[in-house]
């Protein structure tokens, strides 16, 4: 499956639209990894707890994504988007939406020009 | 003697995390700046854009694939003390941007090197937002780390 958040592919024709796949993820870190930030915090530099859990929560959320797509029988999702919103303080929630659609390759672009 | 004792306790803690955040704080945050500055160097070859479609796009080559980074860095007790104080007058807060800054500058050297591992050569469509992970800013407490999340799509571009 490619999946890109730019509308086109290159090589390729879009054919149909699937309509919209989405998944979303709410993730919290345990308490000791909000102890722990708060006090790396003191001195600042990254915070990779905080970090980690929103890979993990994209992460998760995309698979949720795909599944959709893979279900509906897409061969791309193009223009995925993400959008994440607080829930309370150490809790993310992270929402991933894209349109599924399937391809067609198009016929190959001609040779480039010969390079001066 | 007593009184001494107190003061020294009741103001000096404070002062004590105050001076090791500025001191921890800027070693920190300059060590990171030469990191980047660095790293920057290995991709700097590579095409860059926020513009939504491919720049002469190698039609043969792999598809082009979603990229994603996530930065979280923590506003030091100086700097979030700094800011405080400056909020009070308004104005520029510097001490803000710059951490943001180099949240941002970290969150799209990582989109740019995962383009690289992937074999691409270029990258569109990046798309770089904040995010509130703590609930610092709707709970209106003192935003003490900032989170800064990038996407964006990495091809082969002929060029």
């Amino acid at each position: 499956m490619i999946v890109v958040n730019t509308e086109t592919l290159p090589g390729h024709e879009i054919t149909s639209s699937l309509g919209i796949v989405q998944g979303n993820v709410v993730r919290a870190k345990h308490v000791g990894r909000d102890i722990a930030a708060s006090f790396k915090n003191i001195v600042g530099g990254e915070l990779k707890g905080y970090s980690e859990l929103l890979t993990e929560a994209r992460r998760e959320a995309t698979t949720r994504m795909l599944a959709q797509a893979t279900e509906l029988g897409a061969d791309a999702v193009v223009n995925v988007r993400f959008s994440t919103s607080a829930i309370t303080q150490g809790a993310a929630e992270l929402y991933v939406y894209g349109t599924a659609v399937t391809l067609k390759e198009t016929a190959p672009a001609p040779p480039p020009l010969p390079a001066e | 003697m007593a009184e001494f004792i107190y003061v020294s306790v009741y103001f000096g803690g404070p002062l004590l995390l105050l001076g090791l955040a500025f001191f921890a704080g800027n070693a920190i945050a300059k060590r990171h700046e030469n990191d980047m500055a660095e790293r920057q160097k290995t991709v700097a070859h590579m095409d860059l854009s926020d513009i939504a479609s491919f720049r002469k796009p190698e039609i043969s080559g792999p598809p082009p694939l979603l990229l994603n980074s996530e930065v979280t860095l923590g506003i030091d007790h100086f700097r979030g003390f700094l800011g405080n104080l400056k909020n009070i007058f308004g104005g520029e807060v510097k001490s803000y941007q710059a951490t943001l800054d180099r949240a941002r500058k970290e969150a799209i050297l990582r989109i740019q090197e995962q383009a690289l591992a992937e074999g691409c050569n270029a990258v569109a469509n990046l798309r770089v937002a904040f995010v509130d992970v703590s609930g610092n800013t709707t709970l209106k407490k003192k935003a003490s780390m900032v989170t800064i999340q990038a996407s964006a799509t990495g091809y082969r571009s002929a060029e």
